[in-house]
């Protein structure tokens, strides 16, 4: 049997695996693990079983993955994600749609503390639902955009996907981050452009808020100042260059711990609490990332990704052409993957041909970034819109799908201006690394 | 499984002080000797700390698109051989970096500056992945012998 065959035969297990249920950290263990004993035997395998295994574990790069995702978890803990959406509240609520694009930009603030879209959309959408629902905010505008805004968390810097990219890919993720920040902000403001759009055609869905008093908005900016002394420590640290981004994550984890305890607003138990919920997603991660360093070399040495490859440069297309199709494999992929194994199972495959074909891996992650938060909001797993619903029992899942279809289609316009306008990604890491 | 969770977030915290004093001590020109050391170290405990735990919460992401469709017979089926491959997985892992252990120990293998020995975390790691095979073992046993599936009651007090 060629290597070429086994493959393909690993492949297609994998895809039954997946398809009967198998966690995908399992099922791409098992696929690398026995993939690579019938093609180099059971020593090669051990020995990359253990090598990988502790080289990963102890890597100092992830370890920015607990460390963000703590800063969030106790972020949310101390309440500091409901003092940032109080100030967007103050300032915008009063005008049409104004709570929802309050809730996005609430969004995008607690994206930059947490690395995790779905803490965003669990976070904002226990903050802001309620306020929507009281100023009679129509429930699928409402739920839509806390589950399209709470994406925003894998784009705006600190975010696990592109550490996971980074780490897959061996990129920078010092550049990546930095890639992130115009994007990110585009997004958000397709987003609150999005809202404006809505409630300009059908004005009874996002009624108007009361206007808050000049005291009141200075409150509500100054309840905001420790969240933002903490983005502006952490993020502009990593671009200042003063901190590596583990220890940036680290300072801002401290920090917003000693906010909690400074303010009395965080319990041992609260830290404890967050701090082991914190390893526990770590720990989903981190298996994922261990099984895909074991299915990768499977891949490669069985010449997968160069079948791949070969077959996409004889189609003869342009390089964009073969940039959109691989997008929009993501796209359709993204409809049924978790977006994390979507990311761990393609890149092996879709990124040497990516550096084949000469195209920027930074921008190129980006892109597969925003693809993969498309992924979150598409039916039928789109994971944001499920955790929406956790905390928005009353709404039904269609009326939240249809809410966020707008949205999707805003991404999608973003997705179209980052191809075409490669700068918007690619300016500030050129700019700040060279 | 919650003294190991225990353990991971206690090693998650180490970290955090750990940073934050390299950090503070760079900026008054001391630096905090050997904190690369003990955060990738420290990375080991808390990542395999967290394993039973994230298995008992059933936090391992499976594509379940099609679990509606399919009996509740086969649907307990793929739950018990999920788990019992998971607690092979883990015995592998174990297995093999007992092994490695081993070798670190020959080779006086250590960290760069405080020289830690890396066979303890390698011994540590083994033991982790033994206590969330065992947990993915009796889970297993419960779903076939009662029908019973912790991960779908309420989750583990975190």
């Amino acid at each position: 049997m060629s290597v070429e065959v086994t493959g393909f035969i690993g492949l297609a297990t994998l895809l039954v695996f997946l398809a009967i249920r198998i966690p995908v950290a399992f099922a791409m263990f098992f696929v690398g693990f026995v993939g690579i004993c019938a093609l180099k035997g059971w020593n090669a395998a051990m020995s990359l079983l253990s090598s990988e295994t502790f080289t990963l574990a102890s890597s100092s790069e992830l370890v920015v993955v607990p460390l963000f995702i703590l800063m969030g978890n106790v972020a949310t803990a101390t309440g500091m994600s409901r003092q940032l959406y109080n100030a967007a509240y103050a300032m915008i609520g009063h005008i049409r749609g104004g709570l929802a694009s309050a809730t996005v930009v609430g969004c995008g603030g607690f994206a930059a503390l947490s690395g995790s879209s779905v803490a965003s959309a669990l976070t904002m959408g226990k903050v802001s639902l309620s306020e929507m629902e009281r100023f009679k905010y129509d429930p699928r505008l409402s739920t839509g955009v806390v589950a399209a805004g709470g994406t925003l968390g894998i784009l705006i810097p600190p975010s696990t996907g592109f550490v996971i990219f980074a780490i897959l890919t061996e990129q920078s993720i010092g550049r990546l981050f930095l890639a992130g920040v115009f994007p990110g902000l585009l997004l958000l403001t397709m987003f609150v452009l999005t809202v404006s759009l809505i409630c300009w055609i059908k004005p009874e869905l996002g009624p108007r808020g009361p206007r808050s008093s000049s005291a009141e908005k200075i409150r509500a900016l100054k309840g905001a100042l420790p969240i933002l002394l903490v983005i502006v420590v952490t993020i502009g640290g990593i671009y200042g260059g003063l901190f590596s981004p583990v220890e940036a994550a680290g300072v801002g984890a401290a920090l917003v711990v000693i906010y909690g305890v400074v303010t009395r607003t965080l319990s041992f138990a609260a830290f404890w609490h967050s701090a082991r919920s914190s390893i526990v997603t770590t720990a989903t991660v981190m298996l994922i990332l261990i099984s895909a360093h074991m299915i990768n070399p499977f891949l490669a040495l069985s010449h997968v990704p160069a079948f791949v490859g070969g077959a996409l440069v004889a189609l003869d297309i342009p390089v964009l052409g073969i940039l959109a199709l691989m997008l929009l494999m993501y796209l359709i992929l993204g409809c049924f993957l978790e977006g994390f194994a979507m990311l761990v199972l393609t890149l092996p495959i879709f990124f040497p041909v990516v550096l084949q074909i000469g195209i920027d891996p930074i921008w190129f992650g980006v892109l597969v970034v925003l693809t993969l938060e498309m992924g979150l909001i598409s039916p039928p797993v789109g994971i944001n819109v499920f955790i929406v619903k956790s905390v928005a029992p009353k709404v039904a899942l269609g009326d939240i799908f249809r809410g966020v279809t707008p949205f999707w289609f805003a991404m999608l316009l973003t997705l179209v201006l980052l191809i075409a306008f490669p700068q918007i990604s690619l300016f500030l890491p050129n700019t700040m690394f060279n | 499984m919650g003294l190991s969770a225990n353990i991971g977030a206690l090693g998650l915290f180490v970290e955090v002080v750990v940073i934050m004093i390299d950090v503070v001590g760079r900026f008054f020109g001391n630096p905090l000797y050997g904190s690369q050391d003990i955060v990738t170290m420290g990375m080991t405990i808390l990542v395999f700390g967290g394993m039973a735990m994230c298995d008992r919460n059933g936090g391992h992401i499976a594509v379940d698109l099609l679990e509606p469709w399919f009996p509740a017979a086969l649907n307990r089926i793929i739950d018990i051989v999920s788990a019992l491959l998971g607690a092979v997985i883990f015995v592998f892992i174990a297995y093999a970096i007992y092994e490695s252990a081993k070798l670190s120990i020959m080779l006086n293998l250590s960290t760069n500056l405080l020289r830690l020995p890396k066979a303890y975390f390698q011994w540590g790691l083994a033991g982790f992945s033994i206590v969330t095979a065992l947990g993915m073992l009796l889970r297993a046993a419960e779903l076939s012998l009662s029908g019973r599936d912790i991960r779908h009651e309420k989750a583990a007090e975190l």
